[in-house]
């Protein structure tokens, strides 16, 4: 069954100031099935993120459509949980109060919130720092915070913007492990927007190879390795093959890009 | 010295202190060395001389009293009506669009030039008081008030809507939570300005309050009251600042952490 189908959708800035229109996304047509974990990879500027945020609804596609469960989206809401690239933490909530904004928008009670939320800092690992602001966290924490953030509402579909792409490596490497340790136990459905080839190839069940200028969906790839997957398995032969295809496939993209400019 | 060198607590207390210290010695130089005439300037013993008569025969506490009720009357009713609207100018673009011509046009309007007309429409009372304070913050709360809230960060806002926060939430768990402590800074900056704006109120048309005594003074000559009387003003501002620092500081502890 077809969770999230993304149909034609394009997406076309107006012009200004004397520029061209700019053509960000050619009609990209796209479906996420249930539980899928899907990874959109792309040099910058290839679109991926306008299409996240079109099917986050706070874009609106120049043609086409999306649809959620057969319902078409048209602006933002609690089924589609999203996790930003930049902090984005309510800086005048604790992490407690910030995990449960939006169940504390949908009117449960505080007994009930405060339960799902600590189960959630649990599961991130944030335990004793339940009732710290967000400005007291590290980079990585305030991630963590943000991907628990959006579980806690129980979405139909996560989407996530890059939400690694602030943090070092090695952090980067743990927050991986941790979303897909998250993944492989509570099944979710994912779509995860990322440059990086390895954080593409290690997370997702398929790599969609995005374009450059303007962005289209260039190729699909299907990642066979086994789960549960932990790190070791970025220096598999296997791993290590596919990575080799992707560096060649968004090479030629980010040269391209690098022509135009 | 070096640029942006901190220094320790004791030393800017030192600093600070130094500072009145030489602003004194300065004062009794001219005045006590006969360099400046007793009739324009009066020396810093006869200043707290004059306060003291003041304080203790003339009544001198009910004028401040009836000068810090007019302050924090006018502005209240100032904050009270400006900040809602600057609020939904802030948020809703229409409205915006709608009020910001003319809340930037009366801003420019000089409180103190409506005195007379406020007298000749509310009257030498209390009321008119009041009206000069309001006028003189109000249109000033609407406009910060209606920036601060507009510059709220988009991405909060956003993460909010994902969320599923409805567009009363955005206004009342977003907007008003995220631009509080700016609002509270903006009350403390024109709460400062109000205090101007009273004095000039009472110097013309009252009986009453530390402007009244000012330019009762005058018409005697008497500089010490003069200056103890700015003096008194200085130290209840700098008082009320301090208090609104420390409430703000209470009230929006996440600032700090």
């Amino acid at each position: 069954m077809t969770v999230l189908r993304i149909d034609q959708v394009s997406r076309t800035f107006p012009a200004r100031a004397g520029n061209a229109p700019t053509r960000a996304l050619e009609p990209t047509t796209l479906d996420v099935g249930d539980n899928d974990f899907v990874t959109i990879l792309g040099p910058s500027g290839c679109g991926k993120s306008t299409l996240l945020r079109i099917i986050a609804g706070l874009d609106r596609p120049t043609s086409g459509r999306v649809t959620l469960d057969g319902r078409e989206v048209t602006g933002p809401g609690a089924d589609r949980g999203m996790v930003f690239q930049s902090y984005t933490l309510f800086p005048w909530l604790t992490v407690r109060e910030n995990i449960a904004f939006g169940l504390r928008e949908r009117g449960v009670s505080q007994a009930e919130r405060h339960d799902i939320a600590d189960a959630f800092i649990r599961r991130v690992g944030l335990s004793g720092f339940e009732n710290h602001w967000p400005k007291q966290l590290s980079g990585g924490m305030q991630q963590r915070t943000a991907i628990a953030r959006a579980l806690a509402n129980d979405p139909k579909i996560l989407l996530l913007d890059e939400p690694f792409g602030a943090l070092d490596n090695q952090t980067r490497a743990l927050m991986q492990e941790m979303l897909l340790g998250i993944w492989e136990r509570d099944q979710k459905t994912v779509l995860f927007v990322t440059h990086d080839i390895e954080e593409a190839i290690f997370l997702g069940s398929r790599v969609i190879v995005m374009s450059a200028r303007p962005g289209r969906i260039k190729a699909e790839i299907a990642v066979d390795l086994p789960h549960p997957r932990s790190y070791k398995i970025k220096t598999t032969p296997e791993f290590v093959a596919l990575k080799e295809r992707l560096v060649e496939e968004i090479r030629t993209e980010a040269l391209k890009v690098a022509e135009q400019a | 010295m070096r640029p942006l060198e901190p220094t320790t607590s004791k030393q800017r207390v030192a600093y600070g202190l130094a500072f009145f210290v030489l602003f004194i010695a300065l004062w009794s130089w001219a005045t006590f060395g006969g360099h400046v005439s007793k009739t324009f300037l009066a020396n810093p013993l006869t200043m707290v001389q004059e306060g003291y008569e003041l304080l203790a025969k003339q009544g001198f506490l009910f004028d401040i009293g009836m000068t810090i009720w007019r302050v924090i009357g006018g502005f209240a009713l100032a904050a009270v009506i400006a900040v809602p609207i600057g609020v939904l100018m802030g948020a809703y673009k229409p409205v915006e669009a709608f009020l910001e011509p003319f809340v930037s046009f009366a801003r420019y309007l000089p409180a103190s030039a409506f005195i007379p007309l406020l007298i000749l429409w509310a009257g030498i009372g209390e009321l008119q008081k009041l009206l000069v304070i309001f006028i003189g913050a109000v249109f000033q709360i609407i406009l910060m008030v209606a920036v601060t809230v507009g510059a709220t960060r988009r991405d909060l806002v956003e993460a909010a809507y994902t969320l599923g926060a409805r567009d009363s939430g955005i206004i009342r768990r977003v907007l008003l939570p995220s631009a509080a402590p700016e609002i509270a800074e903006i009350l403390r900056l024109v709460l400062g300005w109000a205090w101007t704006y009273v004095i000039v109120a009472e110097l013309i048309g009252s009986s009453s309050g530390i402007g009244h005594m000012i330019t009762d003074s005058q018409a005697l000559l008497n500089t010490g009251q003069i200056i103890f009387g700015i003096i008194v003003i200085g130290l209840i501002g700098l008082i009320s600042d301090f208090l609104f620092k420390a409430f703000n500081a209470w009230l929006f502890p996440w600032k700090l952490a």
